[in-house]
């Protein structure tokens, strides 16, 4: 008697399949990608134009040669000492093994699509897989024969949270596969071993460099989709959350709609706002830290960050648990 | 007498702080059609949706087949299968996806059982179609199908021939008979229709206002309201005639109507020996008839039901 937790979640994985909602994200992926790939060639291309046909060897060679010299400098503080070695270190590196930093890739792509795509673009993607998920039973009344099975609400609703989960995992990885893919036909499938800097700090509202390391791209780009999944399942979450609370998938999808764009708008303008920070919606362009850009508000930092999301989706959880497992169901 | 599958105690449901239904109780036995009539709003569905664990009671108790749906919710509700207002299904699913989907939910069922199930509802050729290509009826059967899929004690359906065609809803009701009879299924209906229940039913609970007014089988409430007879006086002999009546012993009830009226509870064999009485009385009388009672009188009187009818009893006398 009784249903097994799997079983539930091929069910959830097949209503969600059979809604074309994985579909319509993928296709979301595989329109826009290129199009981001397109505009990305633009730009590059404006750029060899305007620098010329210049030989970007001895252009590095020629920054190589001026950081030397501002080193050499002997009134310069010791953390900018340490900051234009590991520059050095990169641009020598770029030089043996014959990378050309400014040239885009296959990778490089990637990561600069997550960087632009973490903040706004992917969690709408999430809301679209996850907003429905529990408001559609309830308007188109298969709730009620959801419900009146002899399984208990708390793993009803756990089996659509697993399949959230699930589906959240596999549309990051998508953008990833997609994005390496469909870039990698113009930019060439190359650059996964290529340094990247990272480590930044952010201390008094500076940006402290003395920590920062290189790191090969692959371990960058694992560490930023890794990141990035986490922000998706945090959206994901609130969303479900909203899904138990709306009766229908248009209000879901407007008040989340509006959760995110106005986080986007918040980070522009609410540097004098302190107490912002505590939203989920300014804390969601997360790769930044890892970039070493300054925080849209002071006092954010990496772990504040994911703290800040930890505790969303962790109340979220318990609100959508709390209400589905005991509301009663009325038409 | 058989077993007991649905017994409900002193139900009560409040919903924003007002009570709507109070106190139900019945019980429905395995092989008996037991009707659920009332007119609407009187807390049909409400009911309906504690039964099957949807709404949660404010008091009283439900047991199926002895388990309590509250602290035995798998088990109770395992022997439940039902369709609660219109059978909703995943249109975006075939009607095999549709029970694959709930037999996965209920454990232990196998290939063959769906099959059977598809079989016995006759959509054997249409169930690898979309349910949204499926008409009404179809999607009624498919309906049944699905809260048959796991051999249920109990079949509860809520104003289950809404939308149906008179086809449809004679073959539904074939259906709900043979399964009572044949499978010795409890099954529980809930009707604002009078004449369905009529022919469905062994047994009806009335219910109004969320009380429960009236338990019994469908002969012996009508054989209640009987033996009524319809007397209608001159204007000015109205008084006199009832007068006259309220005086005669076996006269057990008498309700002044309108335009004349006067409905008696007596034996319809003796209506010329009080006839005789009325003129010897001096009230004349101008019309007496011996109504033959339906359940739908049956059901008006009891609920307060019509407006017309409900002013009607105002007058009412008991002696």
């Amino acid at each position: 008697m009784g249903a097994s937790m799997l079983g539930l979640i091929q069910n959830e994985t097949l209503k969600l399949m059979r809604r074309r909602r994985f579909l319509v994200v993928i296709l979301i992926l595989a329109v826009l990608i290129p199009i981001f790939t397109y505009a990305q060639f633009k730009t590059v291309q404006t750029a060899q134009e305007r620098l010329g046909t210049s030989d970007w060897r001895s252009l590095l060679q020629q920054r190589i040669v001026d950081n030397q010299n501002r080193l050499a400098s002997s009134r310069m503080p010791e953390e900018w000492r340490q900051w234009l070695k590991i520059q050095i270190a990169q641009q020598q590196y770029y030089l043996d093994h014959n990378i050309d930093p400014s040239a885009p890739s296959g990778v490089t792509f990637s990561r600069g699509f997550m960087d632009q795509a973490v903040g706004l673009f992917l969690p709408m993607i999430i809301v679209v897989l996850a907003v429905d998920l529990v408001s559609s039973e309830y308007s188109e009344g298969t709730i009620k024969l959801l419900l009146t099975r002899p399984v208990r609400r708390w793993k009803v609703l756990a089996s659509k949270y697993l399949t959230l989960i699930l589906f959240v995992s596999l549309t990051v990885l998508s953008a990833l596969i997609m994005s390496y893919v469909i870039s990698g036909v113009v930019f060439g499938y190359v650059g996964w071993d290529m340094p990247v800097l990272t480590g930044f700090q952010v201390v008094g509202g500076e940006l402290d460099t003395s920590t920062v390391f290189m790191l090969p791209q692959w371990q960058y780009i694992l560490l930023q989709y890794g990141l990035s999944w986490f922000v998706c399942l945090v959206v994901g979450t609130i969303t479900l959350m909203v899904s138990v609370l709306v009766r229908t998938t248009a209000a879901g999808m407007g008040i989340m709609m509006a959760a995110l764009i106005s986080g986007t708008i918040l980070t522009q303008m609410a540097q004098s706002w302190e107490q912002a920070k505590y939203l989920f919606n300014v804390n969601l362009q997360i790769t930044d830290y890892l970039a070493g850009s300054l925080p849209p508000i002071q006092g954010m930092s990496l772990p504040f960050s994911l703290t800040v999301l930890s505790v969303w989706g962790i109340v979220s959880l318990i609100v959508a648990f709390m209400v589905f497992t005991r509301r009663d169901v009325t038409s | 007498m058989a077993d007991v599958v649905l017994s409900v105690a002193g139900l009560v449901k409040a919903i924003g702080g007002k009570r709507i239904i109070h106190d139900i109780t019945f019980e429905v036995r395995a092989g008996e059609v037991f009707g659920f009539l009332g007119p609407n709003g009187a807390g049909k569905t409400t009911t309906i949706r504690m039964l099957v664990g949807l709404a949660a009671p404010d008091g009283g108790d439900i047991l199926i087949g002895g388990e309590s749906l509250r602290n035995q919710f798998s088990r109770a509700i395992s022997q439940v299968g039902c369709i609660v207002e219109n059978p909703e299904l995943y249109k975006f699913m075939t009607g095999r996806e549709n029970l694959e989907l709930f037999a996965r939910m209920s454990g232990n069922i196998t290939t063959e059982r769906i099959d059977e199930v598809v079989e016995f509802v006759d959509l054997t050729e249409a169930i690898d179609e979309k349910v949204k290509t499926y008409s009404l009826g179809m999607r009624q059967r498919l309906g049944i199908a699905q809260a048959l899929l796991h051999k249920p004690k109990l079949l509860i359906l809520d104003e289950p021939t809404n939308g149906l065609d008179p086809a449809g809803i004679r073959e539904l009701r074939q259906f709900i008979r043979k399964l009572a009879e044949e499978e010795g299924l409890a099954v529980f209906i809930s009707s604002h229709l009078l004449s369905e229940i009529e022919m469905m039913c062994d047994r009806v609970a009335i219910i109004s206002k969320g009380r429960v007014i009236s338990v019994g089988s469908v002969k012996s409430l009508m054989e209640q309201f009987a033996d009524q007879v319809d007397f209608q006086f001159t204007e000015r002999s109205v008084d006199q005639g009832v007068q006259v009546l309220r005086q005669i012993p076996y006269v057990t009830e008498v309700w002044t109507l309108t335009e004349g009226h006067v409905k008696c509870k007596m034996d319809v064999e003796r209506i010329g020996e009080l006839n005789q009485s009325l003129v010897a009385a001096g009230a004349e009388v101008i019309g007496i008839a011996s109504k033959t009672v339906t359940l739908e009188d049956l059901f008006l009187t009891l609920t307060g039901g019509g407006d017309a009818h409900g002013s009607e009893h105002a007058g009412t006398h008991s002696k």
